[in-house]
């Protein structure tokens, strides 16, 4: 259990501030939990203080019931984490075996046997044993980030922090990734921090949306979902101006009869053609966004 | 709990950071070869050892910490400061700690001597006091400015201001701050002083880097 109060963290000192988290609240239980924010929004932050990286400025974090904001509990959390960063370092001249060896002896797992037991056992996980003699530097995007995540679970973490783990991903490489983050949600608490909302929806039953350092949504993805009923329209329309009016398109395809635009918005009354839809997941989060006063860029 | 592992501190242990090292001990072999029968043979050892050394030390010292790929990864372990410290500036002073003993076993089989020094172990201190000292000072600094350049360049600029005006230094305040003393000045009345003096600052030093790296924030 992960309970957050009031944390604030201010990078900067003087005039050159950034406050980039505003008094965040979050109860987080077992299970995957979904992190859903704009680019800037914090949530990167949010993890490195979870990962007992960073100092936050105010505010209390615990996880587990250690205080994260003490030296100690740092120490204390850093034993029962799994951490993936959004931007992976590794040793590129190490085989994948040998990367995942290391940082299980820097997690302490001392015993030799029990530790290269482990070591294949997590590169098997991920599906990587057929791969563990090769080293780093030739593997693609998608294998790094599986040894990431290898490296991650070696120490059978009962907190697993994944920040941004799809970036970059070819679609089937994502669909395996996030398949597997489930998986590894049947036991612990998972933490998955994207941009992506269809990888949210995919993966999550309960998500918290952050925006501006604050979280703006807490529910499920339905709930989420749910949020954007009424304000979802589809239009099709032959003229070269794309609606404006206040409404957000989500997406727009070329026809023959000419633009389809999906758009999200408080009305459009201005735009008698336009027939409401069923929200989908993103609506509800660029409804969201929208509401709470997030620009967005249109398209 | 172990959490060390010299094979792979050697593993993830920069090549390149050794091959620099590796060409000046081979130069300086060879200009030993080369000055061998002439009156600036007795020199070679002492620069080499108690300046060349300690330089090339404390720039890789400098860039020891923040450049480590997996820094982000290796802050999310349990791993205390002091103990990346240990394992990070550790190696750099084994390998230079090589370099010099190798340095010292060639230059008395080509026939030199150290009879400056008082004995084989002022020899050793006259190379092992700089060069900690340097490989403390590029570590604090690339630490307090999170940048490891900068650390190399506070490296580079003491050494050639103590080595330009080790004169003035000797004969002021700033002989306790004068890491040549040891290799260039060995008969100085306050040698002793000096080295107590240069290692105790590199003993704060050490613990200053300590306490900077604990703000892992600062660096990722």
């Amino acid at each position: 259990m992960i309970k957050i109060n009031s944390l604030t963290k201010t990078y900067g000192t003087g005039g050159k501030t950034v406050q980039a988290l505003n008094g965040l609240d979050l109860v987080i239980g077992q299970g995957m939990f979904g992190l859903l924010g704009p680019n800037g929004a914090g949530k990167t932050t949010l993890m490195r203080i979870l990962a007992g990286i960073v100092n936050a400025t105010s505010g209390s974090v615990n996880v587990d019931g250690i205080d994260v904001n003490t030296e100690a509990g740092k120490m204390e959390v850093k034993k029962m984490l799994g951490y993936l960063p959004q931007e992976l370092g590794m040793y590129p001249e190490l085989v994948a075996a040998q990367f995942v060896d290391y940082m299980a002896i820097l997690k302490g797992l001392d015993n030799p046997v029990e530790r290269r037991e482990r070591v294949e056992n997590v590169l098997n996980m991920v599906g990587l044993s057929d791969n563990t003699g090769r080293k780093i530097k030739g593997f693609s995007g998608g294998m790094k980030r599986r040894v990431g995540i290898a490296q991650a679970l070696v120490n059978d973490p009962k907190l697993l922090i994944v920040d941004e783990p799809t970036a970059g991903l070819d679609p089937e490489e994502r669909i395996r990734f996030r398949n597997l983050l489930v998986n590894l949600a049947a036991n612990r608490t998972v933490l998955l921090s994207t941009h992506i909302v269809e990888d949210i929806g995919q993966t999550c039953r309960d998500l918290a949306v952050i925006a501006r350092g604050q979280v703006v949504f807490r529910g499920s993805p339905a709930e989420l979902t749910q949020a954007a009923s009424g304000h979802v329209w589809a239009l099709t329309s032959s003229a070269l101006e794309k609606p404006d009016h206040g409404l957000t398109i989500v997406s727009m395809l070329h026809l023959a009869e000419g633009t389809q635009y999906r758009m999200v918005g408080e009305s459009a009354a201005d735009y008698p053609n336009a027939q409401p839809v069923q929200p989908g997941l993103e609506d509800g989060y660029v409804w969201l966004m929208k509401s709470a006063g997030q620009s967005i860029d249109t398209l | 709990m172990k959490r060390f592992s010299l094979r792979y501190a050697l593993m993830t242990y920069k090549l390149d950071q050794f091959y620099l090292p590796l060409a000046v001990f081979g130069l300086f072999i060879v200009v030993s070869l080369i000055m061998k029968d002439t009156p600036q043979f007795t020199n070679i050892a002492r620069i080499y050892l108690g300046t060349v050394l300690p330089l090339l030390g404390g720039i890789l010292a400098a860039y020891a910490i923040l450049e480590d790929p997996a820094l982000e990864l290796r802050f999310a372990t349990p791993i205390s400061a002091s103990r990346t410290l240990f394992e990070r500036l550790g190696i750099i002073f084994i390998s230079q700690a090589i370099f010099a003993l190798f340095f010292q076993v060639i230059y008395t089989l080509l026939g030199g001597n150290f009879s400056q020094f008082v004995n084989v172990w002022y020899v050793q201190l006259a190379w092992i006091i700089p060069t900690i000292s340097l490989m403390m000072l590029g570590c604090v600094c690339s630490l307090l400015a999170a940048n490891s350049t900068i650390g190399a360049l506070m490296v580079g600029m003491v050494w050639l201001v103590e080595l330009i005006a080790r004169g003035w230094f000797a004969e002021n305040f700033g002989k306790y701050f004068l890491v040549f003393m040891g290799p260039l000045m060995p008969e100085h009345p306050d040698l002793i002083a000096n080295q107590i003096s240069l290692f105790v600052i590199s003993a704060v030093l050490l613990l200053c880097s300590t306490a900077l790296l604990r703000r892992q924030e600062r660096y990722i």
